[in-house]
């Protein structure tokens, strides 16, 4: 059996009196595809952020690959988001004066060295290999979130988080994207938490949890 | 990376670089020509107030019995340490004598003086030494004497006798007396109008002290007093009175002079002395002041620049640190980029600088200014401070700033 990734007991968020997330109780196991549901505000964000090392918790406990969130620095948990995970946001968020090669190559020199030779190879299995000088603004909303997908791996991290990563692309796109996710993942073996409200995007993990107003209501394991 | 991150951002935002950079050369132009200037401003000020009176009396040492100085001594005072900072001097000689012109006699004091010495002394460049020199302020109406027999004569004392240029007056002392032609009336508006000023020569044989002066004022270049000036040389380590001595202190200059004249001593005129110093030390202050508001003024440009330029990248900093830009990391790439700015600011505000002390030099001096070396550093140093004193408050907000608020879909 694996061991978990993520663990968490009695996670809450607030902002100020919004409870975000009420006191959750979660464990996912390394190298599953984890499907996160829920309407607006129903608090997934705010779990992928906790998560994530992009926010810190209001009480409760958080480990994620064995490391103790709330024992962290700012900059132990910048080197947390660095060394172990890789973020994919809905906006694609990139840097609009940098090409896609050296979008992805900003992450590496965060990480560690920048080489350009891996960069290009991680665009190319993102299938960009035509498109590496090309600035965020000459490219198409698929083909920025494919440049944030390789700009996540690049690092080859142990956990990958999207955020609503198919939101703004349409359906063409958005299969071409789950598709090269599961690829990658079934490549290098790390584990996918998925923020989505779309239930065909949801189906591509192998379990998907519901939050409703902060709280996990409903859990379910995804047939096949 | 680094440099392809700064490169590109450099290349994107010209806009934004130019004011930062605009503001960086303004600051760094006008602290260069403020202190380009400064040392300029202070040696044509020691000039000018060089003419409001000598600041140094050489006198004979009591120990040699206060007689008389050697007047064969005078061109001595041109070969000391500190000749180039000794912009004049004139000996005197004094004697009480009566002095009688249409009928009249009155008591007063006959000065035998140089007027416009012309000083050759071997090995040193030739000059013109004289009362004519260190005294500008002394308005002679008529002229100065030119012959051995020719006096110029303190108005008040003019007024006793009741005489004006081209009287004769006769000048009665112990054992002898001397006809003097009075060819100007001089007013100073001191002691000296009690006096009848002649040529020292003349004046040395009338009183028949051949050879002798009772005193020289000299004028010198000197630097302000400051504590370590006022202190006693004779309680100095050597090192610390060597640095005394090759500083330009009223009084090393005055202990330079003394040491070549024979029986003296040379004591600073402190009135004048301690009021140039304190104007001088007034309008350093002065400059340096107005070099710090202009750095300040120039740091908040920057600031305000950065801050702009800042709120306009928080999506680009948020990005950074969601995939593991540490603090570090975020302040290396904007303090990088100011720092590159300020290296091309310093360099135009150095150019930009001389200029500016040119003009400033030629409009109020009317003369021109070489721009010394150590103007080249000091701009690219006030450069780097105005770009890092304008980049803490941007730099601390970028910091501050939360991925998850900026990035939120």
């Amino acid at each position: 059996m694996s061991e978990n990734i993520i663990e968490t007991n009695g996670l809450t968020r607030n902002y100020g009196d919004i409870c975000a997330l009420k006191p959750l109780d979660l464990q996912v196991p390394e190298g599953e595809w984890l499907s996160v549901m829920g309407h607006s505000g129903s608090g997934k964000s705010t779990l992928m952020n906790l998560v994530g090392g992009l926010d810190r918790p209001s009480a409760g406990s958080l480990r994620v690959g064995g490391k103790d969130l709330l024992a962290l620095t700012e900059d132990g948990l910048a080197r947390f988001r660095r060394e172990s995970v890789g973020i994919i946001f809905q906006q694609h968020h990139m840097v609009p004066y940098l090409t896609a090669v050296e979008n992805v190559m900003m992450a590496q020199y965060f990480h560690s060295v920048p080489d350009e030779a891996e960069a290009r190879s991680a665009l190319e299995r993102v299938g960009l290999g035509h498109r590496l000088k090309n600035r965020p603004g000459e490219l198409s909303g698929g083909e920025q979130q494919r440049v944030c997908i390789a700009r996540a791996i690049i690092n080859s991290p142990k956990l990958l988080l999207g955020d609503e990563p198919t939101g703004n692309l349409d359906h063409k796109s958005t299969i071409m994207v789950m598709e090269l996710l599961k690829e990658l993942r079934a490549e290098e073996r790390f584990t996918v938490i998925m923020v989505t409200h779309n239930q065909e995007v949801a189906a591509w993990g192998d379990r998907t949890i519901y939050l409703d107003d902060g709280v996990l209501v409903r859990e379910e394991r995804t047939a096949g | 990376m680094l440099f392809r991150i700064l490169k590109n951002s450099f290349l994107k935002r010209p806009k934004a670089i130019f004011l930062i950079f605009l503001s960086i050369a303004m600051g760094s132009a006008v602290a260069t020509a403020f202190l380009g200037i400064a040392g300029e401003i202070s040696h044509k000020m020691a000039l000018e107030l060089r003419s409001y009176g000598a600041n140094i009396l050489i006198e004979p040492s009591a120990a040699e019995g206060g007689g008389f100085l050697r007047e064969e001594d005078l061109p001595k005072i041109k070969t000391v340490f500190w000749k180039y900072n000794i912009t004049g001097f004139t000996p005197y000689l004094f004697g009480i004598a009566e002095f009688s012109a249409g009928g009249r006699k009155e008591r007063g004091v006959v000065s035998g003086t140089w007027f416009t010495k012309q000083l050759e002394v071997p090995g040193e460049e030739f000059s013109i030494q004289g009362i004519k020199g260190i005294a500008p302020w002394w308005e002679v109406q008529g002229r100065w004497p030119e012959d051995a027999d020719e006096a110029i004569i303190g108005a008040s004392l003019a007024k006793r006798l009741n005489i004006s240029s081209g009287s004769d007056v006769t000048t009665i002392v112990r054992g002898g007396n001397q006809k003097f032609r009075i060819v100007g009336v001089v007013t100073t508006g001191g002691y000296e109008e009690e006096q009848l000023f002649a040529p020292l020569v003349t004046v040395q044989s009338l009183l028949q002290q051949q050879g002798k002066v009772s005193r020289v004022q000299v004028s010198a270049l000197t630097v302000p007093m400051d504590d370590f000036g006022k202190k006693d040389p004779t309680t100095m380590t050597k090192d610390e009175y060597e640095k005394w001595y090759c500083t330009a202190y009223v009084t090393s200059v005055a202990k330079n002079v003394e040491e070549v004249m024979a029986g003296s001593r040379a004591k600073p005129i402190w009135q004048i002395a301690s009021a140039e110093g304190a104007l001088l030390k007034k309008l350093n202050s002065v400059m340096l002041l107005l070099t710090v508001l202009a750095l300040g003024a120039s740091a908040t440009a920057v600031s305000t620049s950065l801050m702009a330029s800042m709120a306009e990248r928080s999506p680009e900093i948020a990005l950074m640190k969601a995939i593991g830009a540490d603090r570090f990391q975020i302040s290396s790439i904007f303090i990088g980029e100011t720092l590159i700015i300020s290296l091309a600011g310093g360099v135009s505000g150095y150019l930009l600088g001389g200029q500016l002390a040119e003009l400033i030099s030629r409009t109020v001096f009317n003369s021109t200014i070489a721009s010394p070396l150590w103007l080249f550093p000091t701009a690219i140093i006030s450069a780097f401070v105005v770009a890092i004193a304008g980049s803490i408050v941007p730099l601390r907000r970028a910091l501050l700033i939360e991925p998850v608020t900026v990035l939120k879909g």
